[in-house]
């Protein structure tokens, strides 16, 4: 199995204040990402994320553990010549237009066909109308765009993504989702972090979630949801009040809307057997849903668990 | 090509910085005000035109240094635009020696456009506009060069603000090294007396770079003095450079 990125037993620690207080930001961080997939890198304010991505650019060097990018060290320009990074609500030299931007950034990438390289990517983002623009007049939208362009002007096979859909609206949202469809479709690998839950359940093939610098939750989104199962909701029509009443006692909770009635139990053998109760007794089926947490639900519940530890 | 193209945008940056316009501007207007002190000279008109002329080139280039260069590394950490450069195939060797050379670019460019305007100057108050009178500018040039790298060097540990002010004082005290040997030898007190030999070899000795009464008042200048001048603004700074790159290879953003 190719990897794009592998950490081993990553730390990382800082010392702050004036009596040198010692925080951790990575615990033993243990991570792969393997070559062609959309991860996902989820996490609250503070948990680590930037400081990962940091690591894997080669701007922070680990305390103790071992970082590998594209099967080689974030710290050579050899390696980061592979690389994409779009860093967290990105601030970029304004003084120059887009094009000059691109142009500078496509130097440091060593690139030798730097105009049709340019032209191709803001025709990508869509900002070949703003080329001649400085980048003081850019909304947050187009800073956004110009910072995805800058990422993936060489061609990267690994784009890192920190926040991409920060600050965007709805349609931004979509435009950026696209893009990273897209590059999936090219055969890269992207690796995102985002506090927007609703992207990764789009997007990702697989997730991992950081909290407090340790690594909670990591796999398949749709088998980290499966596991997450809640219960299962079965609608029915045309039951008589008695029966409503008699069944209300197998369910922990009932929702009662004109003929409907929908009843949620916890466990499969439960709904099987209130279903066909419900049945003899003259009901109908209207629907049978095994219910599962979302990502969000399951998000705030592994971060309410690390918290009361 | 990658610390050329540093050097590019270090350049562009600050040439479209109001701060060095504003220190043309002042610049300028000092030049001109030769004119208008003329009649106040007293017969010294040609020697005070021309060190007046000579005094405010190096303080618009001292000053841009200062303040340009007082926030080189910090502006590029504070607003994270060097995470987008840090993160290409760039090394951080290539990011300061792109940073110096983009600043000395933009001090060639002032002391350039300064240098005509003072020309200009020269003609226009029908003073002796000789060649000899590009030395002392050239000296300013390579002082400079070691004020540059002093500020690269702050900037890349301090704020844009303490930067500067350190880089000043720096540069002030470097103006009186001599002073400071000789502090050393009077001095009765032995803390002093090693503080004073310390800063000695430690701070750059920038009054060797003025020259301008020399030529004003015509003197003699050994050509070697300036070479060796030369010489020593090259090594100093080169030494200065090596020691911000060393910092800057571990540091953490």
């Amino acid at each position: 199995m190719e990897l794009a990125i592998k950490t081993e037993n990553l730390c990382k620690h800082y010392y702050t204040g004036f009596f040198t207080k010692k925080i951790r930001a990575l615990d033993n961080l243990n991570l792969e990402v393997k070559v062609g997939e959309i991860f996902g890198f989820l996490g609250p304010n503070g948990a680590g994320k930037t400081t990962t991505i940091k690591i894997l650019l080669g701007l922070t060097k680990p305390s103790s553990g071992k970082a590998l990018v594209l099967e080689a060290t974030p710290t050579s320009a050899k390696t980061r010549r592979r690389i994409g990074f779009l860093p967290e609500a990105p601030y970029f030299y304004d003084h120059l237009t887009a094009e000059e931007f691109l142009s500078f950034c496509a130097q440091l990438q060593g690139l030798k066909n730097q105009k049709i390289a340019i032209d191709s990517i803001l025709t990508v983002v869509g900002l070949t109308t703003a080329r001649k623009v400085q980048l003081r007049h850019f909304s947050r939208g187009m800073l956004q765009r110009i910072g995805i362009a800058q990422a993936l002007l060489a061609d990267p096979e690994l784009v890192i993504l920190d926040e991409p859909m920060g600050g965007l609206d709805p349609i931004g949202r979509k435009e950026i989702r696209d893009v990273i469809i897209g590059l999936k479709e090219q055969g890269k690998t992207i690796f995102f972090s985002t506090h927007i839950l609703s992207d990764v359940e789009m997007l990702c093939s697989r997730v991992g979630i950081l909290i407090n610098g340790k690594l909670i939750t990591v796999g398949v989104l749709n088998e980290i949801l499966n596991e997450s199962f809640e219960n299962i909701e079965v609608t029915i029509k045309g039951l008589k009040p008695d029966a409503i009443a008699q069944f209300q006692r197998n369910a922990w909770k009932t929702y009662i809307a004109e003929d409907k009635v929908t009843f949620y139990v916890s466990q499969e053998e439960e709904a099987y057997f209130l279903l066909a109760k419900a049945q003899a007794c003259g009901g109908k089926l209207v629907s049978f849903l095994p219910r599962r947490k979302t990502l969000e639900e399951h998000f705030i519940r592994e971060v309410a668990k690390e918290s009361k530890k | 090509m990658k610390i050329l193209a540093i050097v590019e945008n270090t350049f562009k940056e600050a040439i479209r910085d109001r701060i060095l316009l504003v220190l043309l501007v002042i610049g300028f207007i000092a030049i001109g005000s030769a004119k208008i002190i003329k009649p106040l000279a007293l017969g010294e008109e040609a020697k005070i035109i021309k060190d007046l002329g000579l005094a405010t080139i190096t303080l618009t280039a001292v000053l841009t240094t200062i303040l340009i260069g007082g926030k080189l590394v910090y502006k590029e950490v504070e607003k994270r635009t060097i995470y987008i450069m840090l993160a290409k195939p760039v090394t951080r060797y290539q990011f300061i020696i792109g940073k110096y050379l983009g600043l000395v670019l933009v001090i060639f460019f002032t002391i350039t456009i300064m240098t005509g305007g003072y020309y200009l100057m020269l003609s226009l108050t029908n003073t002796e506009a000789t060649l000899s009178l590009l030395l002392p500018i050239l000296m300013t040039f390579f002082e400079v060069l070691i004020i540059i790298a002093l500020a690269l060097f702050f900037s890349s540990i301090a704020t844009p603000i303490t930067a500067s002010l350190i880089t000043f004082v720096v540069y002030f005290i470097s103006n009186f090294t001599r002073d400071l040997k000789a502090l050393a030898q009077i001095s009765p007190s032995v803390v002093v007396k090693a503080l004073a030999n310390f800063f000695y070899y430690l701070l750059p000795n920038l009054a060797n770079f003025n020259i301008r009464n020399l030529v004003i008042h015509n003197a003699i200048i050994n050509p070697a003095t300036i070479l060796l001048s030369i010489l020593y603004a090259l090594i100093y700074s080169a030494l200065v450079l090596c020691f911000a790159a060393l910092i800057f290879q571990r540091k953490d953003f």
